[in-house]
């Protein structure tokens, strides 16, 4: 038992120096979801180009989603460590707002290369992406052009998709096709139900299955194929684009009211809208850039498809009707 | 001095497991309220929807248990009668594996084998209560047989001569000799694979086909995650314990603890046994079956970059956490199992049986409290007085061996209680004191069991998932969290490699701690 010991002792003694630092430097703690610090994430590379120019340690501290984040927020309310969450999204935003718990950023918002204009005076967008159904262009040949025509053709392919109660592309689905069908949304799950070859509780499961082909797609983002093209060079993948326009994700980070580090936190805030944190994107969260010009993309990110309408919930009717919905669609799709 | 009286720790074990799983869920409700903001929800039995998941839970933990455990009596039992069956060791140590393997990549597995490109292509029926119920019989049925195999061997050998002598037929010989022995096992070998089955998460929502397939664990973690309602979360929570211990007193009716056995079991596996044919037969078919998911991730991780994985100074600083949360958390779960079996044994020998099964199965029965309202209560209690970052690694090893007691309650309880029964007047006769005992009775005659436990409880908690994610992971991670974001950034071969890494490690964690606690004796477990 001696070696274990040693071993806590040295996961003590590193816990200790991770969280307090050696010297009188300032420390900006982070939060946000744990694929974002992950060794193949955008982490390791931000917070080695913003401790270089900000004096202080950045504390990245990962935790399992965006929702886990908000959550984790309003249990520690005005006692949290966090100086700013990064990673909460659109359809989190008017919850995170109403707890106040975050303050406004007060930076300018004119680097934005979102498709339309950012006015949060809260939230600052750091990468967006759209859903989409991916396939595999060697198996499916004609795939369908628009969200009706992948639900209403009883031969339409199979899809794979997420629950929305655990997963963003699965909400993120649910709310795609409220805004194409509305009030009709019931019949519209209960026409695709037949060829959803199973609901996961996460994208991971749900591209898994994909890659070993238990069905023709899965949902996804439109830079799902960016992935396969630059680390793999594999052009077999792509996303199918939709007539009706493609459902986006916009993800945020915000300031905490009560972090002590507020002159820090925002001078990370501006970083965050920086070209150097931009570039990082794309490919390591494989998500648009929210301020960085399409010039600057890489390569493979010129090949995807470019939804002709973005669709997109104002943050009060996602804020006041997810639960309806999410519970409408368990009620469908139990049946 | 002749036992008059029970020992005490397990009253004390009890106490503190029940202010463990109590408090944070108080904690939890006084916290929530003072943010709360959900009382215009219908209460939460109204819902049809929940009254259907209450009973989907049930209906497929009691198949998949069942099937489990109907699975593993006859593969257990060909073990038995055919002791020369060759890597047998091996192949019991295979049997651990299934307990390591997180669930997501167990639902790879069991794709890659049954899946539309399958070996096996059972194609879209595979999505529903089929592959729900593969996936359990994967998991389960291998830990079953680990568990009741021990039962055969608590057979006297003279017994077994004595049933030739009368010429009994097989029948009669399940009949009269085996099924009575497996009375006292069974009953608590099923309540903690139907808990299992009960609690089970991604396997059954993925591979269940879809939101038809929801589990009360999966509305626990809406409750608690999308919808933020602490409050229903707490009252699921209750409900599914409620429900486990319905279950539970239900099992206790089949319950039979053996009489007061005098003679020393010879433990040679008995019998010459008459059909070799058939035993290989479903000893061959049970571990096609379990490797073959086995087998699979194998293959996928050819594809990965092996090296790259393997090379990264990361993997190691993961593995040694997840060894450290592993050793952690099964030493902690064989203490506190030991001593609440001591005293359940004890009630036992004083005759006090259903006082005896009563303890035990309150301290298997936590195992259904979701460890993610565990986890965020016990947050919301430390949060205002530590830094709750700090104390991530010693929370998960606690939280960790509360979900591992119920294995060792099943692996030590029974040996422990023969134990006791055979040797209380003899020790009471020599005025052995407590730490004398142990030395030179209990420790020797129950370490394989105690190995055997430890080997089980580090496995479960080295490929646990779950807990550690909540609490926020600074620069070093799990293993199996590792893997799970190789899986979120698309290096899906990269994750296999890992997965089989992870086995490979928890197979060789296993086999030390069977062979090192165990040490070498002829009882076999």
């Amino acid at each position: 038992m001696s070696i274990t010991s040693k071993i806590a002792a040295a996961l003590v003694l590193s816990a200790f120096v991770f969280s307090t630092g050696f010297a009188a430097k300032p420390t900006l703690t982070v939060y946000t979801y744990d694929s974002f610090t992950s060794d193949w994430g955008p982490g390791p590379q931000i917070k080695k180009a913003f401790e270089e120019t900000c004096n202080c340690t950045l504390a990245l501290v990962g935790l399992e989603d965006g929702v886990s984040l908000l959550n984790r927020l309003k249990l520690e309310g005005k006692n949290t460590n966090a100086d700013v969450v990064l990673g909460i999204d659109t359809n989190l935003t008017a919850d995170a707002r109403a707890s106040g718990l975050f303050t406004k950023h007060q930076l300018p918002m004119t680097k934005s290369t979102l498709p339309q204009v950012w006015k949060d005076d809260t939230f600052l967008p750091y990468d967006y992406g759209y859903f989409a159904f991916v396939y595999n262009s060697e198996l499916l040949k004609n795939p369908p052009t628009s969200l009706k025509d992948l639900v209403e053709n009883d031969n339409g392919p199979t899809v794979l998709i997420q629950d929305p109660r655990t997963s963003t592309p699965g909400l993120g689905l649910l709310l795609w096709i409220k805004k194409v069908y509305g009030d009709k949304s019931d019949e519209a799950w209960k026409k695709l139900s037949p060829r959803i070859v199973t609901v996961s509780k996460g994208w991971s499961e749900a591209y898994g299955l994909f890659l070993k082909e238990e069905a023709e797609m899965v949902l996804s983002y439109t830079t799902s194929p960016a992935y396969h093209i630059i680390a793999e060079d594999d052009k077999r993948f792509a996303a199918a684009e939709f007539s009706e326009g493609h459902y986006q994700q916009i993800e945020v980070a915000g300031l905490v009211e009560a972090s002590q580090q507020k002159a820090l936190g925002r001078q990370f805030l501006s970083f965050m809208q920086d070209e150097k944190f931009q570039a990082i994107i794309p490919t390591t969260n494989w998500m648009y850039p929210a301020a960085l010009a399409k010039t600057s993309l890489p390569e493979g990110f010129n090949e995807l498809v470019q939804p002709a309408t973005t669709l997109i919930f104002t943050e009060d009717s996602i804020e006041k009707n997810r639960k309806k919905w999410v519970n409408e669609w368990l009620e469908v799709m139990s049946e | 001095m002749h036992l008059t009286y029970p020992t005490r720790t397990g009253y004390w074990v009890l106490a503190i497991l029940a202010l463990a799983v109590l408090t944070p869920m108080l904690g939890l409700l006084v916290q929530t309220s003072l943010i709360g903001d959900n009382s215009n929800n219908l209460p939460f039995w109204q819902s049809s929807f929940i009254q259907r998941v209450i009973f989907f839970s049930l209906w497929q933990a009691l198949l998949s248990a069942g099937l489990s455990i109907l699975l593993a009596l006859l593969v257990a039992r060909a073990l038995a009668h055919f002791g020369e069956f060759p890597f047998r060791g091996l192949l019991l140590r295979l049997f651990g594996l299934p307990l390591v393997v997180p669930s997501i990549v167990a639902v790879m597995g069991v794709v890659s084998v049954y899946g539309s490109n399958g070996w096996i292509p059972l194609g879209r029926s595979l999505y529903g209560l089929n592959g729900i119920l593969l996936a359990h019989v994967f998991f389960n049925m291998p830990l079953a047989v680990r568990l009741l195999l021990p039962v055969w061997q608590s057979i006297p050998t003279h017994h077994w001569q004595m049933s030739e002598q009368l010429g009994l037929t097989r029948w009669q010989q399940w009949r009269h000799l085996e099924w009575q022995a497996l009375r006292e096992s069974l009953p608590g070998v099923s309540l903690l694979i139907f808990m299992l089955c009960l609690t089970s998460f991604a396997v059954v929502l993925t591979l269940g086909g879809g939101p038809k397939s929801t589990t009360l664990e999966v509305a626990i973690y809406q409750s608690l995650r999308f919808d933020f309602d602490p409050p229903r979360a707490v009252a699921l929570a209750l409900l599914q314990l409620g429900l486990c211990v319905l279950v539970a007193w239900a099992s206790s009716l089949f319950h039979k603890l053996p009489d007061v056995e005098i003679t020393l079991p010879n433990a040679q596996t008995n019998t010459q046994s008459t059909n070799r044919v058939l035993n290989s037969m479903i000893i061959l078919v049970a571990v096609i079956f379990v490797s073959m998911p086995l087998v699979a991730m194998l293959i996928d991780s050819i594809n990965g970059s092996i090296i790259d994985v393997i090379k990264q100074p990361k993997l190691w600083l993961s593995a040694s956490l997840t060894l450290l949360i592993g050793l952690g958390a099964s030493s902690l779960a064989v203490i506190a199992g030991w001593l609440l079996l001591d005293t359940s044994s004890d009630l036992a020998v004083l005759g006090r049986k259903r006082k005896a099964s009563l303890i035990e199965m309150l301290g298997s029965i936590v195992y259904v409290v979701p460890p993610l309202v565990i986890g965020t209560g016990l947050f919301v209690l430390m949060a205002p007085y530590l830094n709750v970052f700090d104390w991530a690694i010693p929370v998960v090893i606690v939280i960790n061996a509360m979900m591992g007691l119920p294995f060792v309650i099943r692996t030590l309880g029974p040996a422990m209680r023969q134990n006791k029964m055979r040797y209380q007047n003899l020790c009471a006769s020599l005025a052995l004191t407590k730490w004398q005992r142990f030395k030179t009775v209990e420790w020797p005659l129950l370490r394989k069991p105690v190995g055997l436990s430890s080997a089980l409880v580090a496995a479960m908690a080295m490929g646990d998932l779950g807990v550690i994610a909540l609490f926020g992971t600074p620069e070093i991670t799990t293993l199996p969290l590792m893997l799970y974001h190789q899986l979120s950034a698309y290096l899906i071969p990269n994750a296999a490699v890992t997965a089989v890494f992870l086995l490979t490690f928890c197979l060789l964690i296993f086999w030390l701690l069977e062979k090192l606690i165990g040490g070498k004796s002829n009882v076999e477990y």
